[in-house]
């Protein structure tokens, strides 16, 4: 710092503000403006003088300490101070600034701050003005991170309910990515090689860069709207932390959230977990891993396939069995009803022939009664008033029937 | 129909196979479905030739699919 600040050239150019703007007038004139009180210099001039200097003097540089007096104001600047044990400096982070960094710090966080050192006039205080921070131990960026996990846990998108299950044979794979990245190439040789009858689906999407959460969310919902496909798989190959940072935009976890087919993260490497994964359905180490959930092997479905051939005949000869049982069973047991039907006729026929047989006249005739009837109508003549002197008539006997003829009526 | 629409659909027509309730015609209409659909499903496993396409949105809701060089 001691050196550039020692550097000539900005007081050069100071002095020349100070002096007047003409190396001649001040040949003529070596009168050193704010000696006297005569020649007092107005505020501005100093202000202005100071923040030449000090810029001149300090290219943006990176400056560590402890934040305190953190204020966001309502015009969506940041103000806070940076200290260590003996100084301070103001800083600013103007909001148009803030896109580069993660989150604001917390109080008392060790930071460190790039930044221009300069003069504000308008309070003449000297202070840095800040474009890019990071905490300790990526403490800014683990601290925006769970910030944003909060805000989506807070509305249920981090649930394991929320969870679907992936489809067991899709056709068709959607993969939001950079259509030149390593990690749609990774995604086509894993998936020609275990089921080479899948189609994938391409929504292309920056994926790292200020405009890649826009691009990502935009390119989501693009491959929603189309609808022809069965899982997506949203990822990136590997990088550094901020090449992935978009994985952890918020907007990008509610388009996840909000897809209308199942979702495979596979950000990076297998170490780097990002917001995305815990919204996706499934999250995946890597995009080739993604590639590897989304679709099983073709030859495990054809054998799959085969399984169910077979059943689907065996089912259909158990059925024939079924049926021949069925019909065979029907048989015997129609069989078995006819021949108990028979015996119970039998049976009752031969009752009856008992009653008719104790009823019958031929019992009586058997015991040496005979019955006589007219010859003409055959009925019976039971009475002394049914006999005509001379008429013949018949009598029945036990064994037979004999004509015979009444002499003279009694 | 779907790969997983006709599997499920076999399965159930095994299903039916398999129960009871199920007179000798119609098994045999379900088995020559259940042919039908296992040969077109393992067509699509064999014949079908997987692509490579980027999705164009032309105007909202209007899209169009181009292969990718892969």
């Amino acid at each position: 710092m001691r050196r550039s600040y020692r550097t000539s050239t900005p007081r050069a150019a100071v002095e020349s503000d100070l002096f007047g703007s003409s190396a001649a007038t001040r040949a003529v004139a070596p009168v050193t403006p704010g000696s006297t009180p005569e020649t007092a210099i107005p505020v501005a001039s100093i202000t202005e003088t100071a923040r030449a200097v000090i810029e001149g003097s300090f290219s943006p540089l990176w400056v560590r300490g402890e934040v305190s007096d953190f204020k966001r104001h309502r015009n969506g600047h940041w103000y806070f101070c940076l200290r260590d044990a003996s100084a301070q400096v103001r800083c600013v982070v103007w909001s148009r600034s803030q896109r580069g960094i993660p989150t604001s710090p917390d109080e008392g966080m060790e930071v460190t701050a790039y930044g221009q050192l300069t003069v504000y006039a308008a309070r003449g205080e000297m202070h840095l003005n800040v474009t890019a921070m990071d905490a300790v131990g990526d403490g800014l960026w683990r601290k925006a991170m769970e910030e944003t996990r909060l805000r989506l846990d807070r509305d249920g998108l981090l649930a394991a309910a929320r969870k679907r299950a992936l489809p067991y044979a899709p056709t068709r794979v959607g993969m939001v990515t950079s259509p030149d990245g390593a990690a749609l190439r990774d995604v086509i040789s894993v998936i020609r090689r275990r089921a080479p009858h899948v189609s994938i689906v391409v929504s292309a999407a920056t994926v790292q860069g200020v405009n890649a959460p826009a691009e990502i969310v935009a390119a989501i919902q693009r491959i929603c709207r189309f609808g022809e496909i069965d899982v997506l798989i949203v990822g990136r190959g590997g990088g550094g932390r901020e090449d992935l940072w978009a994985f952890n935009d918020e907007a990008v976890a509610r388009a996840i959230a909000g897809a209308t087919v199942p979702v495979i993260s596979g950000v990076g490497h297998e170490i780097d977990i990002t917001i995305a994964d815990l919204v996706a359905d499934h999250r995946a180490a890597t995009p080739s891993a993604a590639a590897e959930a989304a679709v099983p092997l073709r030859s495990d479905l054809l054998a799959g396939l085969r399984g169910l051939g077979d059943e689907l005949s065996s089912s259909l000869n158990e059925l024939a069995m079924r049926a021949r049982a069925r019909l065979e069973n029907g048989a015997a047991s129609l069989k078995r009803a006819a021949e108990i039907d028979a015996e119970r006729r039998r049976a009752a026929i031969g009752a009856t022939a008992g009653q008719l047989n104790a009823l019958s006249p031929l019992a009586t005739l058997a015991r040496g009664y005979a019955v006589a009837r007219a010859v003409d109508d055959r009925r019976t003549l039971s009475s002394i008033r049914d006999f005509n002197a001379g008429a013949l008539f018949t009598l029945t006997v036990r064994d037979g029937e004999i004509l015979a003829r009444a002499t003279e009526s009694a | 129909m779907s790969y997983e629409k006709r599997v499920a659909r076999l399965q159930e027509i095994v299903a039916n196979l398999e129960g009871d309730g199920v007179p000798l015609d119609d098994a045999l209409k379900l088995f020559e479905e259940g042919i039908e659909i296992l040969r077109l499903a393992s067509d699509e496993l064999t014949t079908a030739e997987g692509r490579v396409q980027l999705l164009i949105e032309r105007v909202e809701g209007v899209f169009e699919t181009r292969p990718i060089d892969d």
